[in-house]
């Protein structure tokens, strides 16, 4: 009797920690099905479209978030930098590269829950395209850090993780198929505060 | 021996199920729900701006501080839907989401005569109407079809800085979500 209580106690343990855990992990995690990657950067080409899969849909049921539509733009997420470090506040990045054509794009900085980081004075931890310097060949050149830098400076503040998130507005990208071919800017870690 | 393996393996199984479960009741059990947040907040064709303000933490919540954005509840049973501003932004979108918050139609002001906002969302019924014949008021308003019922319209307008918040808050302030 007492055996067979144990078995099934047992075999339920296994059943709802198990299938809850995964379902949170493919939920939670930046990198999961219906994803692409390209380098550090996570993008859900087909999510909040009808033609989005189960997972890809609980998650932004979820959220509750209504997602850009192609023609709006793409939005890309890096969780760690492209040597796969989990991206820190009190570190500096450099971000530097080759964008897809697009009209222009934004980065900002947000913490696990989604919530856009602020930093200190009048700074935000953002950017826009129309902001920066471009040098020669126009390729991307932008640091991250808590510290004032010269040429393109986003400003972070604070210790912990971090997520950046980059949208590109009105990129033929954003047309399904041709998001994974695309290559977006390196994320390197230049040094951290102690 | 035998008998934790069986064990493990049922528990397994059962894992399995509880996940698919999960996966396709979250969906329909989710509190998270922006149509219903956006009913308690204004009615049907009044326009709600998003993000900080809000005090529903949904509607609160700010997806990229260079856009503003507005949502309007419209429903194609009472006639076709037009969305007008007379300001021109330096960038505008907008995208129809049906009632589950699946995204049906996009576009932005490249495709838009002038760049100006003047667009009809409608059903496939709606579009043979107007084939008919497209009144002269409608005649370079952009048209999106669409297969909703109830639905919602979000725009957003990308705001490169704080010196052009006042020509975004006439273009907000302006902005037109009605029923034909």
């Amino acid at each position: 009797m007492l055996k067979t209580v144990i078995f099934v106690v047992f075999v339920l343990i296994i059943a709802l920690v198990g299938g809850a855990g995964s379902a949170w992990l493919a939920l939670e995690s930046t990198r999961s099905i219906g994803s692409v990657e390209i380098g550090p950067w996570v993008t859900f080409p087909n999510q909040g479209t009808r033609k989005a899969d189960p997972y890809s849909r609980a998650r932004s049921r979820r959220l509750g978030q209504l997602s850009l539509g192609q023609a709006e733009g793409v939005v890309l997420v890096a969780a760690a930098d492209s040597d796969g470090r989990p991206l820190l506040r009190q570190c500096t990045y450099r971000i530097q590269g080759e964008l897809p054509p697009t009209r222009f794009f934004t980065l900002h900085a947000v913490d696990d829950n989604r919530t856009i980081l602020s930093a200190p004075a009048r700074f935000l931890s953002a950017l826009h395209s129309q902001d920066l310097l471009w040098r020669d060949g126009q390729t991307l050149g932008m640091i991250v850090s808590p510290h004032p830098q010269p040429d393109n400076w986003m400003a972070i503040a604070g210790t912990g993780s971090m997520q950046l998130v980059l949208t590109l507005v009105d990129t033929p990208i954003s047309t399904g198929a041709r998001v994974g071919e695309t290559s977006l800017p390196v994320i390197s870690r230049v040094g951290c505060d102690a | 021996m035998l008998k934790l393996l069986h064990a493990v393996l049922l528990g397994l199984f059962g894992a399995a199920a509880v996940h698919i479960a999960i996966l396709f009741l979250l969906p329909t059990y989710s509190e998270r729900d922006v149509w219903a947040a956006m009913a308690k907040e204004a009615g049907p064709y009044a326009f709600v701006r998003l993000g900080e303000g809000n005090a529903d933490p949904l509607l609160a919540e700010e997806q990229n501080p260079f856009f503003e954005t507005a949502a309007c509840r419209f429903d194609l049973e009472n006639g076709m839907v037009r969305l007008t501003s007379a300001e021109r932004v330096p960038f505008w979108s907008f995208s129809v989401y049906d009632r589950d918050g699946f995204n049906v139609f996009n576009t932005n002001d490249r495709s838009a005569t002038n760049r100006e906002l003047d667009a009809l969302v409608v059903n496939a019924a709606q579009l043979l109407e107007l084939r008919k014949g497209v009144p002269e008021s409608l005649a370079a308003s952009l048209v999106a079809q669409t297969d909703v019922g109830e639905g919602m319209i979000v725009i957003r307008v990308f705001v490169p800085d704080e010196s052009w918040r006042i020509i975004v808050e006439r273009f907000f302030d302006g902005l037109r979500c009605e029923a034909l």
